[in-house]
């Protein structure tokens, strides 16, 4: 297993460098090179030339680039010179990282248990309504999903808010600023999850099942509250609730706009997956419909799911792009479409590079997860 | 005799072995269909496919008959009669008209040629492109496989419509370069992986053996072997590819990216911008229909695709 890990990281870098390597000939596939983007004369030319490294020889300017890029270095943008891009990303990351990443563990999680259950019960009034509001909402167009929302709980019912990412008047003289606070709640978040995983795989060894589930409830019960009550109790709490509920809105587009997907890529692992022999042997021994359900189908079904997913997370990162844009956010989709607004070229390609490199990332965590979930993988020899 | 040519078939035998095999695909087709038409959803997806079919077909035979272009055309038309201009739909305009003057049904129906354009010209180059680099790669195995699952490596990496809206500095976004880098950004990235590990399985089955003890090339075998098998599972994610196309094009003229005239997400956006949607009385009439029709066109693309899957996957026929 972890020689899987390696190899597969290993490839992820070979990878990541290729990507580099092709933007590179793509920025140099241009008829014109940065400096030509200035209006300016000759000499002041040769000036910008040489302090952007232009006149170097090509080969010593792909060192660079791809010095720099292994240095964090994307150079420096247009748009806001003198600030170096990756600062910038820096910057407006966080909010697209929350959007994105919560958005779409709550969609695959949400679209692979519906279709689970979708695929168990065939035919009626349950399948076909998921199937057509699922796939409604994934092929809808993402900003008229938002527009939608916004009409109806924003504006009709007011039940959430709809404009920017937090509340002036909640915010006025508060004593943080709102990506130290959207750090640390990430953080809990994540931390949480990470534990929960964690805890599912070092109870796994406990026979009794339904000691085995009080055991992880209990300590679920009381990790949550303990995070709830240390939040509640420092002087930020109130403001972490403010941004969550600013983050209700967009969060539920998101999910609405990706889970269709998913649930019906379960839907059909698990219809070939309740065609195997192991199943109808499983019903014979007497196991309960759910047993067999979660625990000899969806578990298997869950594989090939798990690739195809990696496959889709640039639509979810796409759609979360939009939907800040809608949402009226200042994040990397007011980034990006302000860098193409004018010509902001470093930006862009510092941007399609984190973008890359953080599908890459996600890439690997699905590829592990899958490795962990097929024991055929997990216990093969040589891992 | 070792050595001796084949003697080439006479015509007569050519025909029947021509006719044989028409009458074999035709047989294959209607077992499919047979399959197919058991499933209500894949059905309601073709009958909305058909709907916008024919409305992109008889846009310009509308345009020539019943419509007045000075009024109806959907770039540069213009009512006269009816003054303040966004109205609200109407016996001559049956959804209203924009703040341009111009009639919303008939761009709509406009749009579904660009629509159908894009989405069509996408899934195809994505097939092409995927088949050939998923089979190439997994038949011959080895470096082949290396370098060419490299390049997908790569592809997968890049989300379309973030490259596209820098092509969009470059170059001029009419629909067909939208199209095609679309198709090639998704047929050699995600697709041709996809594609590769169909192969791998039907690369281990015995007819492939047979293929090559019987001294096929390796030409041969990928042809006549490997691509009819590999055949069903692109057609399924080329549909797919269809449903992503138009939608990244939508977003793309949505914001203004594109250098055509005339799509559905400029619709929106115009919609959007000039109708005061989150005024008191927002004005929706402008900007359902477009809206509706995106969803209702990839959702229908998406339920076929579906559909198809579950006809050509064995494994889910078996039941």
């Amino acid at each position: 297993m972890y020689r899987f890990i390696i190899h597969r990281i290993v490839r992820g870098l070979v990878a990541l460098i290729l990507f580099q390597s092709l933007l590179f000939a793509l920025v140099h596939a241009l008829p014109y090179d940065f400096s030509s983007l200035i209006l300016t004369s000759p000499s002041n030319r040769r000036f910008v030339q040489s302090y952007l490294g232009l006149d170097l020889p090509l080969w010593q300017q792909y060192g660079r680039w791809l010095f720099d890029f292994l240095r964090f270095d994307l150079g420096r943008s247009y748009l806001f010179w003198p600030t170096p891009v990756i600062d910038i990303l820096g910057a407006n990351l966080p909010r697209t990282l929350l959007l994105f990443l919560s958005g779409a563990t709550i969609a695959y999680g949400f679209g692979i248990w519906l279709g689970k259950v979708l695929a168990w019960r065939r035919g009626g009034l349950l399948e076909l309504g998921a199937t057509l509001g699922g796939v409604a909402a994934y092929t809808s167009f993402a900003p008229f999903l938002g527009f939608v929302l916004i009409m109806l709980f924003g504006r009709e019912l007011r039940w959430f808010s709809y404009q920017r990412f937090v509340d002036h008047n909640v915010w006025f003289d508060a004593p943080v600023t709102v990506d130290w606070l959207l750090v640390r709640i990430v953080a809990t978040a994540f931390l949480l999850f990470g534990g929960t995983l964690l805890l599912w795989h070092f109870t796994r060894a406990v026979r009794r099942r339904r000691r085995r589930w009080s055991i992880r409830l209990a300590v679920l019960l009381v990790a949550v509250l303990a995070v709830g009550w240390a939040w509640f109790q420092s002087e930020v709490g109130y403001l972490a609730l403010d941004l969550l509920y600013h983050l209700v809105l967009p969060l539920t587009t998101v999910v609405l706009l990706s889970f269709g997907e998913t649930m019906m890529l379960m839907r059909t692992a698990m219809l070939e997956t309740m065609g195997e022999e192991y199943v109808l042997t499983a019903r014979a021994i007497g196991f309960s419909d759910k047993t067999i359900r979660d625990r000899h189908v969806a578990r298997n079904a869950i594989l090939p799911v798990l690739t195809r997913l990696a496959l889709n997370l640039p639509f979810v990162l796409i759609g979360s792009l939009v939907i800040e844009r809608v949402f009226l956010w200042t994040a990397m989709g007011q980034v990006v479409f302000n860098a193409v607004e004018y010509y902001d070229i470093p930006l862009l390609l510092g941007i399609l590079s984190v973008v890359g490199a953080l599908t890459l990332l996600a890439h690997i965590v699905l590829d592990v997860a899958y490795v962990y979930l097929d024991p055929r993988l997990r216990y093969a020899p040589g891992s | 005799m070792i050595g001796q040519s084949i003697r080439p078939a006479s015509l007569h035998a050519r025909w029947r072995l021509f006719r044989h095999h028409t009458g074999a695909r035709w047989q294959s087709f209607l077992s499919g269909w047979y399959l197919f038409r058991r499933q209500p959803l894949g059905l309601l997806g073709v009958a909305i496919i058909i709907v916008y079919g024919i409305m992109a077909v008889l846009h310009p035979i509308l345009m020539s008959t019943v419509w007045n272009r000075a009024v109806y055309d959907p770039i540069v038309g213009y009512d006269l009669a009816i003054q303040p201009h966004p109205t609200t739909p109407s016996a001559q305009h049956i959804l209203g008209t924009d703040n341009f003057g111009r009639d919303v049904l008939s761009q709509l129906v406009a749009g579904a040629q660009t629509s159908f354009g894009v989405g069509i010209l996408a899934g195809l180059v994505a097939v092409i492109v995927s088949t050939l680099l998923g089979a190439t790669a997994a038949y011959f195995g080895g470096l082949v496989d290396l370098i060419l699952m490299g390049i997908s490596d790569v592809f997968v990496l890049m989300p379309a419509p973030i490259v596209m809206l820098i092509f969009g500095l470059l170059l001029r976004l009419e629909w067909p370069v939208v199209a095609i880098g679309y198709g090639l950004l998704t047929g050699l990235g995600g697709q041709a992986i996809v594609v590769k590990a169909q192969t791998l399985t039907v690369k281990a089955r015995p007819f492939i053996e047979a293929a090559k003890l019987a001294g096929g090339g390796h030409g041969h075998i990928i042809r006549k072997h490997i691509l009819p098998s590999l055949i069903p599972i692109a057609i399924v994610h080329g549909v797919f590819t269809v449903v992503g196309a138009v939608l990244t094009e939508s977003l793309l003229s949505f914001f203004g990216r594109t250098s055509y005239h005339l799509s559905w997400g400029m619709m929106i956006w115009l919609g959007q911008e000039t109708f005061r949607l989150f005024t008191v009385k927002g004005q929706w009439h402008a900007i359902l229909p477009p809206a509706l029709s995106i969803m209702l066109y990839c959702g229908a693309f998406y339920l076929v695709g579906r559909a198809l899957d579950e006809v050509f996957n064995p494994r889910l026929r078996r039941r």
